[in-house]
């Protein structure tokens, strides 16, 4: 049982992924930017973020480098999502220190499997 | 002098105008959000019964999906925003369930029915359903709606169009280039792109239309992969009186990669060519990888325009080793001038993104 943060400033794709991830026993916590994600990291022990990319007052790249710059946070699993017309960002975000990548569309059950990989994968 | 008590009331009624407008804002923002809210008020029931569907296994689908098809209307309405987002941008089984779920509404075809509406917003979104729902029947109203009064409409017609990805839809598309209301020629060039190969012989068509569809026909035709076409793409090149054309001929051949290509391309690097496509011509011999073309390419580094010298250098790394050698050889000779500072130049810079690349691997790992 993990406690995932979610952040995108799209509120169907929020809950979609929040409804999708509670439906698989996780914990979830669903913020709409870069900022509130930043904050709810800081503020309780969080097992993973998905992070959109594009997001106002912070970007989801922003944020992840922001995490693994501060140790606490440093190795935090990071999904970024991205929508196909910006898969250039995804290079960037493997730079910015992001785990996994997933890209809109997306289907809620191949979401769910990457997501239950990588906590797999990190536990190990 | 004009007189004191007209300045102040021309004052007092520029002020009445600003509150006026300031007033009729804050009620619009209002009312929008008014009508948002309500809108989530209303779908709110049944959005739990929409998530669940798209989570759900195939199996546990049906009954979710009679439960939303059966909602009223005006729930109807308030959850469609949020049908046709999501329907843009989930996948996979939960995109099925949602065109199952359009399909027992009826969906496609009110929308069809729609697309006649007196209102712009709703044609647009009906045109975003279509397309979104891939629904075949609607191609030819689309296609008169590439004609529409409003252009955010005649915008989501295309998009539309290029989703469906019907071949017939090509000559309205490539029609709505010269209308008097067009449609801009990036979103027509998405959509034709979007078509894919299964379309080339319907594009090719417009390579004998007026000079603003030959430009769009070929930029497809190269984007698409249209390999069969080189050679129509290279009599482009060489002949048409248009240089926007030829432009985006020498890229397309440049993109395709056929061997073909090289002698035009050649022949369009040559100094009494216009300097854009010169420049692009030159690009495009280091797309083809014409191996063929290094001696030129190395002549060209020299070039007394320094777009067309700096596109060389680049062009020989295209090349692979064959290109890079040639580089080397030129950067080394010390007494080459302008060519030999370019040719350092080009080799400076790869130098510096792979030591960048090297950063961006260190600090992924």
């Amino acid at each position: 049982m993990a406690h995932v943060l979610i952040a995108d400033d799209d509120a169907d794709i929020r809950d979609l992924v929040a409804f999708k991830l509670a439906q698989g026993g996780h914990r979830v916590t669903a913020v709409q930017d870069g900022m509130a994600a930043l904050k709810t990291v800081r503020e309780q022990p969080v097992d993973m973020a998905l992070l959109d990319i594009r997001m106002p007052r912070m970007s989801g790249l922003d944020v992840c480098r922001e995490l693994r710059a501060a140790p606490e946070t440093a190795t935090l699993p990071v999904i970024l999502i991205t929508a196909r017309s910006q898969e250039g960002d995804v290079e960037v975000g493997f730079a910015a220190g992001a785990d996994d990548y997933i890209i809109k569309p997306f289907s809620p059950r191949e979401l769910s499997s990457r997501v239950t990989a990588l906590l797999n994968r990190v536990e190990r | 002098m004009i007189p004191t008590g007209i300045v102040r009331g021309a004052l007092v009624g520029l002020s009445a105008v600003v509150l006026a407008l300031t007033l009729l804002i804050v009620c619009i923002r209002c009312g929008r959000r008014y009508r948002q809210r309500r809108r989530e008020r209303i779908a709110a029931p049944v959005r739990a019964l929409l998530l669940r569907l798209l989570c759900a296994e195939e199996d546990d689908q049906s009954a979710l999906l009679h439960r939303l098809a059966e909602i009223d209307k005006r729930t109807w309405t308030a959850l469609e925003p949020t049908l046709t987002t999501l329907l843009g941008k989930v996948a996979g089984g939960a995109r099925t369930a949602l065109i199952r779920l359009y399909e027992l509404r009826g969906a496609a075809r009110d929308a069809v029915a729609a697309l006649n509406s007196h209102r712009a917003s709703r044609r647009g979104r009906a045109a975003q359903v279509l397309g979104q729902l891939a629904h075949r029947p609607a191609v030819a109203p689309l296609c008169r709606l590439l004609a529409d009064r409003d252009p955010e409409v005649r915008l989501a017609a295309a998009r539309a169009l290029g989703r469906i990805g019907d071949p017939a839809a090509v000559p309205d598309l490539l029609e709505s280039l010269h209308m008097p209301r067009s449609v801009p020629p990036g979103a027509v060039i998405r959509s034709l792109v979007s078509l894919g190969p299964g379309a080339q012989r319907q594009v090719a068509a417009g390579l004998r239309q007026e000079p603003l569809v030959r430009a769009v026909a070929i930029e497809v035709l190269g984007a698409i992969g249209a390999a069969s076409r080189t050679s129509e793409i290279a009599r482009a090149l060489r002949e048409d009186p248009e240089t926007e054309v030829r432009i985006k001929a020498a890229r397309a051949l440049g993109r395709l990669g056929m061997p073909d290509g090289l002698e035009p391309l050649l022949a369009a690097v040559g100094p009494d060519r216009p300097t854009a496509l010169r420049t692009v011509s030159v690009g495009a011999l280091g797309s083809l990888g014409a191996v063929a073309a290094t001696d030129r390419l190395v002549e060209l580094l020299g070039d007394a325009t320094p777009r067309v010298a700096s596109t060389a250098a680049r062009a020989l790394l295209r090349l692979g080793p064959a290109g890079q050698g040639a580089l080397r050889a030129v950067a080394d000779d010390r007494a080459g001038g302008p060519a030999s500072a370019q040719a350092r130049a080009a080799l400076a810079e790869v130098a510096v993104g792979g030591a960048r690349h090297g950063v961006r691997a260190e600090v992924a790992l």
